[in-house]
């Protein structure tokens, strides 16, 4: 065993610029393909809800669909999302319409102001010949 | 004079809540009970009202270190109950995945050994170093924690060349620090002081009390489930068994500082050989009726999942046994005759992963103190009363 | 006039004002140090550098709330933080920077006031323990055995080593001694194995890692002081500061030759000095872990003690060859 045998790399730290970033001053930049919070693209949508059948967390919310209006409305529950990018995974179009941003600095003091919504006219609703009977617009409690 | 010391649930020593209540005469400890259930949230409960796919993610945060290793285990059982063969360059990316979290799981460990201890420039070195591991999980799964690399069939995520080569370079850094906190955990003599000769476990109590991981591997017990029952890519590497025959605390760093170098070689091989091919085969929504045992060597031990199906897209049961849980009964034995002042030591060394091991409950009445074992019969009983006798509900009621 | 004179003495330069002052940049040094050891920053943003951050976390502790256990023996309580305040400071007086003339003892500067200085350090060890004992919490209980267990340790090695130069020097008085060393630098070199002792038990008396056994938060929550709120932490926390302070002054002008050159030079010798002293209390915290209380007794009698007892038998063996 040897005294101070963890002396030399100590006094070699005290020379060498701190491994700790000053944040929020300065923050650091997130890879490509971060998991971030989902949005939706709505022109790319087909409503076949297989993310909100997917979702663990059930943060998305899919209600109001319109075929005849071509309209839907579709509520992510940010404050609810454990943002493991599954919605992006499950959803069959390409491109596709559920997507992943980079922010992660989302945390507000009121968990409402964390739901983001989409009202869209004008939706492109495919006919749904393959996927299960989901229930068309089951109105919310 | 004997009185009863409360560690936990609440104290600096634990990272999560357990109730450690020791008897102590002077500075040594004469018993020990252990008492569960702070952190139970019900997870085998609500992983039978989740789809296959949903529960990967809800068994990926039992735990945060070990996340990636309860999402593993399970996909791996499911993976066996629907008959799928998953692509080999999608098991060695999973598998790949499973070394850097060892890696990442054993650096933690070993700066929260000093952080106990008190050497606190040490805990700050391998946490820093530990940055390089964090920054390769982030890059290669989008997440520093809860990876989510699995999905039921492969993985999610492809690596490409940019990123294989700067695994390699991290692993490269890495191996060089790994090597000089070796020789300073072994050299310290502050630090040496306080971990030799503390938290003693034979090897034939470490057999007969069940202890798993690191923690038996250190008293000289050469069982490790990646060896005995070769998994997936596990018979295609090259690798030991690493143990060590001091059966104490410091046996418990030197085999995890040896685990972290195998764990390097093993990185290496996997990237350097990784397979063309894809990454994930497709899986059915439901699972053929059946019932199967998966086990895997997560950092901490061996992690036992059993999952019940019935044929729908649900599982009927699943039963997780998480490594933690195996060593609570040999944490008792090496407390027996401790001092307080090695209390933190000695826990530590076990890598207690509480929030793994959260599945006993004892009913302590509020007003007199009275206790209750209820037993799994009278709480199956209890909970099927209750389920059948509310009203239906199609998706979940959140408190707002 | 002479009173107004000795008022302000009392309470702003050397009294209590530039004590708080200049122990909170000390704690800030210690911090920055301590951090740099560890490639962290340490604190950046309060004030430029972070040089508020130790004063802003007094004036935290004193807006907090202040609760007294129902158990507790409040008058003992509440009134020891007090005294340990004061006692430091009355120490922190007895340093011979603050304008002496050697001819003239006064109430600052007379022949034994080594002895009253290290009589001063030690009373705080006392005043942790009747906290602890008047807590009635069980980890403080604990704390408070192990704050007695180690002051069994570490008072031999450092009244022995803090003596010797004294005992050189020929001189009780610490103005004397300083003055001896700077007319003949060349001896303090005699000295040097007294100097490490004394750092050593000085960190020891300080309770900072390798010996922070009697607060040590992982084991036994907060030792001593479990059971302190609001003001009477704060008061605490102020007490080691300058002590801190007082025992590296102490430590610099028994073995680094004192402050010579007056007012305005003396001062900036007292300021280099004790900063150099304070970093080599920085280096051995970020240098070892926390050692256990019986291991604490045996290394102080094993190693620490016979090692003073060689410097004092050189010191003894030097003077005689000096006559």
């Amino acid at each position: 065993m040897k005294i101070a045998a963890f002396l030399p790399e100590l006094l070699r730290h005290l020379f060498k610029k701190p491994a700790t970033v000053d944040y929020p001053f300065r923050k650091l930049e997130v890879p490509k393909d971060f998991r971030g919070t989902p949005f939706l693209d709505p022109d790319m949508c087909i409503v076949c809800k297989a993310c909100e059948r997917d979702c663990p967390a059930e943060a998305i919310e899919i209600s109001d669909v319109n075929p005849a209006e071509k309209r839907f409305r579709m509520v992510i529950h940010n404050d609810r999302c454990i943002h493991c990018a599954q919605c992006v995974d499950s959803c069959p179009t390409t491109p596709k319409a559920m997507r992943m941003d980079s922010l992660f600095e989302i945390a507000t003091d009121d968990r409402h102001k964390l739901k983001a919504e989409w009202v869209y006219v004008r939706a492109v609703l495919k006919p749904k010949a393959a996927a299960p009977a989901a229930p068309t617009a089951e109105p919310k409690a | 004079m004997s009185f009863e010391i409360p560690i936990g649930p609440q104290h600096p020593a634990l990272k999560e809540p357990i109730s450690l209540r020791m008897t102590v005469d002077g500075e040594v400890i004469t018993g020990v009970d252990i008492r569960l259930g702070y952190n139970h949230r019900g997870v085998e409960k609500v992983a039978e009202e989740k789809n296959w796919t949903q529960n990967i993610y809800l068994t990926e945060r039992i735990c945060g270190i070990c996340s990636h290793s309860h999402a593993t285990c399970y996909v791996q059982g499911v993976e066996k109950l629907m008959e799928l063969a998953p692509p080999k360059r999608g098991l060695y990316i999973r598998y790949l995945v499973s070394e850097l979290e060892r890696v990442h799981s054993h650096l933690l460990w070993l700066g929260v050994a000093g952080h106990e201890a008190g050497f606190d420039s040490f805990f700050m070195y391998t946490w820093r170093d530990r940055e390089i591991v964090m920054d390769l999980l982030e890059m290669i799964s989008g997440n520093r924690v809860h990876y989510a690399i699995n999905t039921i069939g492969g993985v999610r995520r492809d690596l490409d060349e940019g990123q294989k080569a700067r695994i390699l370079e991290g692993v490269a850094t890495l191996r060089k620090r790994s090597e000089y906190y070796f020789h300073i955990g072994a050299n310290e003599p502050s630090f040496v002081g306080r971990i030799a000769g503390v938290g003693m476990l034979s090897k034939e109590q470490a057999v007969s009390l069940c202890a798993v991981g690191p923690v038996a591997r250190a008293s000289g017990v050469a069982r490790d489930v990646r060896k005995e029952d070769p998994y997936a890519v596990y018979d295609e590497l090259d690798f030991e068994l690493c143990t060590a025959d001091t059966c104490d605390v410091l046996g418990r760093v030197v085999v995890r500082v040896k685990e972290l170098l195998e764990s390097y070689k093993m990185i290496e091989q996997m990237v350097k050989g990784l397979p063309d091919g894809d990454i994930a085969c497709k899986a059915p929504r439901k699972a053929k009726p059946g019932e199967v045992v998966s086990r895997y060597e997560a950092p901490r031990g061996e992690n036992i999942h059993y999952i019940k199906a019935n044929g729908t897209d649900k599982p009927e049961r699943l039963k997780v046994r998480a490594p933690t849980l195996g060593n609570y009964p040999a944490t008792v034995e090496m407390l027996r005759n401790g001092f307080i002042a090695d209390i933190p030591l000695i826990f530590a060394a076990i890598d207690p992963c509480i929030c793994c091991a959260e599945r006993t409950v004892t009913l302590v009445g509020a007003r007199n103190g009275e206790e209750r074992l209820v037993t799994l019969g009278d709480l199956r009983r209890l909970a099927i009363e209750r389920h059948q006798s509310a009203p239906p509900k199609r998706n979940a009621v959140w408190p707002i | 006039m002479a009173d107004l004179r000795t008022v302000l003495y009392l309470l702003v330069y050397p009294g209590l004002v530039f004590l708080f002052v200049y122990s909170t940049f000390c704690e800030w040094f210690d911090r920055k140090v301590y951090a740099r050891l560890q490639n962290r920053m340490g604190p950046t943003h309060t004030g430029r550098f972070g040089l508020l951050q130790p004063i802003a976390d007094f004036l935290k502790l004193m807006a907090k709330e202040d609760v007294v256990p129902e158990a507790a023996d409040k008058r003992l309580f509440s009134v020891l933080p007090v005294i340990g305040l004061a006692v430091v400071s009355t120490a922190g007086l007895l340093l011979p920077v603050w304008n002496f003339d050697l001819g003239l003892p006064g109430w600052t500067s007379f022949s034994g006031d080594i002895i009253v200085v290290l009589y001063l350090l030690s009373l705080p060890t006392l005043i942790l323990f009747l906290a602890a004992w008047s807590s009635t919490n069980l980890f403080a209980t604990i704390g408070g055995s192990r704050v007695l267990t180690m002051l069994f340790g570490y008072e031999v090695p450092l009244f022995l080593s803090v003596l010797s130069p004294a005992i050189l020097a020929d001189s009780w008085r610490l103005a004397e001694i300083a003055a001896f060393y700077q007319a003949r630098p060349l001896l303090l070199l005699a000295n040097l194995l007294g100097f490490l002792i004394a750092v050593v038990a000085v960190q020891a008396k300080l309770e900072r890692t390798p010996f922070d056994i009697p607060h040590a938060e992982t084991e036994i929550v907060g030792g001593t002081f479990t059971e302190y709120s609001g003001k009477k932490l704060a008061l605490f926390r102020l007490t080691f500061d300058i002590e801190m302070v007082v025992a590296s002054g102490l430590l610099a002008t028994v073995f680094l030759g004192g402050f010579p050159g007056g007012a305005v030079i003396g001062f900036v010798h007292f300021v280099v000095k004790t900063l150099f002293v304070i970093f080599l209390l920085s280096l051995l915290r970020a240098l070892t872990s926390r050692i256990r209380i019986d291991q604490v007794v045996s290394f102080s009698w094993k190693y620490l003690a016979p090692l003073a007892v060689l410097q004092l038998l050189a010191t003894i063996l030097l003077k005689g060859l000096l006559k």
